[in-house]
């Protein structure tokens, strides 16, 4: 398949055809949509962390000028919407599994769209006013009564772990969701016992939040003949949202459809269905009338899902040559207020060890839940927090026993021999070479001629520190993908197929691939995703899967084209199918000049009267799939900062990465999903926090002037270079791209700062490392008074 | 309700608005021209500049009855038949735009930098100059190559 599968546009920077419409403002995003009649919607949200509803009194709000209707959980209760289909535990089969020690199932909870007797966070919606502009329903909103019965509430991740926790679900024995070991602790336990070295890393991968530029809008709709309902809403894939929201509308799939063109931004934070888009779908039946809502940025602080959150406590065993002998801690991971997802901790704890050999694991793996807005996967589930822990643990480890930190992983880091390899997670890494990554990493970010510029910076005033992290990642996203290609003969190639972009570049990358293997231009092919009455099958853009299975079935749907195609032009032709053979676009007879295209012979499926029925009707072919083997992204990172002595500040100023993507389609589209990625690492690493007030639990970072972004004047051009080694465990190779920038990225900045912060003998800085926390490191302070977040 | 009348994209436009309209309202829901978008609530993410009487300004924080009589270039306003601005042309040729839903706003931005700043802009002042915009897609490499090749093709063009 990989020499079948070579051609002329796949591995070529093509500039992406979605540009035009969207450097020209013709681009069309979720707020864009405005349907005839449509009313607006606010949502009233809750001010407090945890509280009984005793009441809500509607009556003033409903004399506003302008309010049509206020909608509250007891009127959702009353009308008998269902809870939002979550499913918190990930199964795919290649993931490490966690069950509950006690053999009892995950603590789940239904999640209901609005509120009806109790908020579990800040900024939980409990009513909707729907007015005839956004002014008027806030201020109708403005004039709802609701009468809170303020209760205690936690929001710190371990704080809310532990057993006298205020409780978030009174029918809950405890916080914790789910309290899972995974290992061979007797095997780990004899590991540590005769190591040379045991070094001890405790850490917070605090919260942070997607901040997509385009905020979440939403228009729902009913029609009142058909009882369908139609919602407009940007999102990370169509087909499962429509499912999700007839799930809690309680009808039928095809009563429901969603469409969606362009979105702006993902990265996890739209990978769920949402309790407003399924609030506005009701509302418009109960308004007779379309509403639409739009987020202001405030209030995706407080609603978007958010991510990481995960309080680790490890422990590496190390002999006497710096070999890994085993690895054992503890991992509480800070999932909100519903039972939404669990797989960040899943996801993360089964690559903990990284690439490098580790012969013996035992963790505890807990989720609790909080007082806060819930998580889920963001860009990499779990992972960038897990690679941190490991690359920074390998450091400790280098500094506390005196070993070299890149001959200390070179020693550690797994061969092409000694792959496949299943690590004692139980997860198995396919083929790579993960030495070459590194070595080429160190050599793009000139790792030999560091002292060089380290002294330089110091006759500066400036403190410079390199890191490097390796890193694995993994892709098990949902598993099954669907395409249905048709070629049209007006000479354009329809590709039918249920992911979503929320700005990676499919219609150009896809287009890359039919166009290649059915000999067409880029330009001819076009792409359709976002409308559920067309799109009946699909799984999103999420888990590294965009690219790994839209090529499988892009690949087999067009052979199949080709295959049927074959048997056409051998009609027109008039002969045997196996003369004929498909080259740039032609089906051509061997031995003579004759040849028809494949608009022609598609034309031909039309209208010749003599063909078998299933060659009739344009040239098509559907290909559904399912894919549970994952392919693992792997790669090294090299980042170098400069700290200024004085105020603690911190810059990035050389940053070098290899990612492996198996086979490149179109390196233009991979650098900027690296470089894009790198930024959101370096963002957490550095700046972000979303800053829960653990004695109120308020939301502290609920605007862009509160919680910092990276902006262009604090990032450096990045050098990124792609390595491709063929994964053996994807037919074509693949591996994603998408969240590579990103996994490696926490660990190497941070490793880059306590580096520069060597000189002071600091072990660490936690994240986000701010100027105050470097400031205080360098004078041999305690870090600043914590609210305990973590 | 009072009415403000101004030129946008070369069009004289008059419409009756409640005072609190901003200008990015009248924009977006007013005339349709939903290219300028809305990021924030509070100034900080540039996805709404456009140019009033030639500066770069952002439409959200600015009232439409502040613009009265006004001469407003938005997004919509810089291809001509069809062409791409030089700038625009750079976005597309350097990747300097993922999901898009910043992009107007930063090529708008971009144009003001050239007009403040000249043609020939070093990376530095690119950075720094940009700080008003915010993108979360590209890590900002992309758009600063943008910027500096579409301010050096404007000078050649």
């Amino acid at each position: 398949m990989h020499d079948a599968a070579k051609s002329t546009h796949i591995g070529q920077p093509v500039r992406r055809k979605e540009d035009q419409r969207l450097v020209t403002g013709k681009g069309k995003y979720s707020d864009d949509y405005c349907v005839p009649g449509q009313a607006h919607a606010v949502f009233l949200r809750s001010p407090h962390a945890h509280a009984m509803i005793k009441s809500i009194d509607v009556k003033a709000a409903l004399e506003v000028p302008g309010v049509i209707m206020v909608l509250t959980g007891a009127d959702r209760l009353a009308d008998g919407l269902k809870p939002l289909p979550h499913n918190p535990m990930s199964t795919h089969k290649a993931e490490t599994p966690l069950e509950n020690s006690d053999g009892t199932p995950p603590f789940t909870a239904p999640h209901y769209p609005l509120a009806h007797d109790r908020a579990r966070y800040v900024g939980e919606a409990v009513a909707i006013v729907i007015a005839e502009s956004v002014a008027a329903a806030k201020d109708g909103a403005d004039a709802v009564e609701i009468d809170y019965e303020v209760l205690p509430a936690v929001t710190a991740t371990l704080a809310a772990a532990a057993p006298d926790a205020p409780k978030v679900w009174d029918n809950a024995k405890s916080n914790v969701g789910l309290d899972a070991v995974v290992g061979d602790r007797a095997a780990t336990d004899a590991a540590f016992k005769r190591a040379k070295h045991v070094v001890k890393f405790e850490t917070w991968a605090q919260r942070v939040t997607g901040v997509t530029m385009e905020p979440r809008a939403a228009v729902g709709a009913y029609d009142r003949e058909s009882g369908r309902y139609t919602v407009y809403a940007g999102s990370g894939g169509a087909v499962k949202l429509k499912q999700d929201i007839a799930a809690v509308l309680d009808v039928p799939a095809d009563k429901v459809r969603v469409l969606m063109d362009d979105v702006g931004g993902n990265f996890g934070t739209r990978g769920e269905v949402y309790p407003e888009f399924a609030v506005l779908a009701w509302a418009a039946r109960r308004a007779g009338r379309p509403v639409k809502w739009t987020s202001e940025r405030q209030e995706s602080f407080l609603s978007d899902y958010q991510g990481r959150d995960l309080a680790v406590s490890a422990e590496l065993a190390l002999d006497a040559d710096g070999n890994f002998l085993a690895m054992r801690g503890s991992n509480v991971s800070n999932a909100g207020a519903h039972t939404v997802s669990y797989a960040p901790l899943k996801k993360g704890l089964g690559i903990m060890s990284s690439i490098y050999r580790m012969p013996a694991v035992f963790f505890r793996a807990r989720v609790t839940l909080s007082n806060t807005m819930m998580t889920r996967p963001y860009r990499s589930a779990g992972r960038p927090e897990v690679m941190y822990v490991m690359e920074r643990l390998i450091d400790i480890a280098a500094f506390e026993c005196g070993f070299d930190r890149v001959e200390l992983r070179r020693r550690n880091l797994l061969t092409e021999a000694e792959l496949p390899y299943t690590n004692p997670f139980h997860m198995t890494y396919d083929n790579g070479d993960y030495h070459g990554a590194m070595d080429a990493a160190l050599k793009l970010g000139d790792w030999a001629g560091f002292a060089q510029r380290r002294d330089e910076a110091k006759k500066r005033g400036r403190l410079r520190g390199i890191g490097l992290a390796n890193y694995v990642d993994t892709s098990t996203g949902a598993p099954r993908e669907r395409t249905d290609i048709t070629v049209r003969a007006d000479g354009t190639v329809e590709v039918v197929i249920g992911i979503v972009s929320q700005g990676q570049g499919h219609e150009t990358a896809y287009a890359q691939l039919a166009g290649d293997w059915l000999g067409v231009p880029v330009e001819s092919v076009q792409l359709i995703t976002g409308d559920t009455d067309i799109v009946k099958v699909g799984g999103g853009a999420h888990g590294g899967r965009g690219m790994r299975m839209a090529s499988l079935v892009i690949w087999n749907a067009t052979r199949e084209i080709i295959k049927k195609g074959t048997r056409i032009a051998a009609r027109m032709l008039e002969c045997d199918p196996s003369m004929l053979k498909f080259v740039g676009g032609r089906f051509e007879q061997d031995g003579s000049e004759k040849s028809v295209g494949l608009f022609e012979v598609t034309k031909a499926a039309q209208t010749l009267a003599d063909l078998p029925e299933d060659l009739r009707g344009p040239l098509a072919a559907t290909c559904d799939q399912v894919h549970h083997e994952a392919s693992f992204p792997y790669g090294t990172h090299v980042c170098e900062v400069e700290v200024d002595p004085e105020t603690g500040s911190v810059q990035i100023v050389n940053y070098a990465a290899v990612d492996d993507v198996g086979r490149a389609i179109n390196p233009l589209l991979i650098h900027g999903q690296v470089h894009g990625g790198i930024a959101q690492g370096a963002g957490q690493a550095l700046y972000e926090q979303c800053f829960y007030d653990a004695a109120s639990g308020q939301l502290l970072s609920g605007s862009l002037m509160d919680y910092a972004l990276p902006r262009a004047d604090t990032l450096p051009f990045f050098k990124t270079e792609i390595s491709e080694v063929p994964s053996n465990t994807h037919p074509l190779g693949i591996r994603p791209a998408g969240e590579s920038g990103t996994t490696p990225a926490l660990g190497v900045v941070i490793n880059a700062v306590v580096d520069a912060l060597s000189e002071f003998g600091v072990k660490h800085v936690e994240m986000p490392a701010t100027p105050e926390r470097i400031w205080r490191a360098i004078h041999g302070m305690a870090p600043p008074a914590s609210p305990n977040n973590r | 309700m009072p009415v403000v009348t101004m030129t946008v994209n070369g069009q004289r436009v008059s419409a009756e608005v409640e005072g609190r309209t901003l200008l990015v309202q009248f924009l977006r829901e007013h005339l349709r021209l939903t290219g300028t978008h809305v990021g924030c609530d509070t100034s900080q993410c540039g996805c709404c500049t456009v140019h009033v009487n030639g500066q770069g300004m952002k439409s959200c924080t600015l009232l439409a009855l502040a613009c009265e009589g006004a001469t407003i270039t938005t997004i919509e306003g810089l291809a001509v038949d069809g062409k791409l601005h030089p700038m625009q042309e750079a976005f597309h040729e350097h990747h300097g735009l993922q999901c898009g839903y910043c992009t107007p706003g930063m090529i708008m931005s971009a144009l003001d930098m050239v007009r403040r700043k000249g043609n020939d802009l070093d990376e530095s002042t690119v950075r720094e100059q940009l700080s008003g915009n915010l993108c979360r897609c590209t890590g900002y490499h992309n758009i600063v190559k943008a910027i500096q090749a579409g301010a050096a093709a404007m000078k050649r063009s």
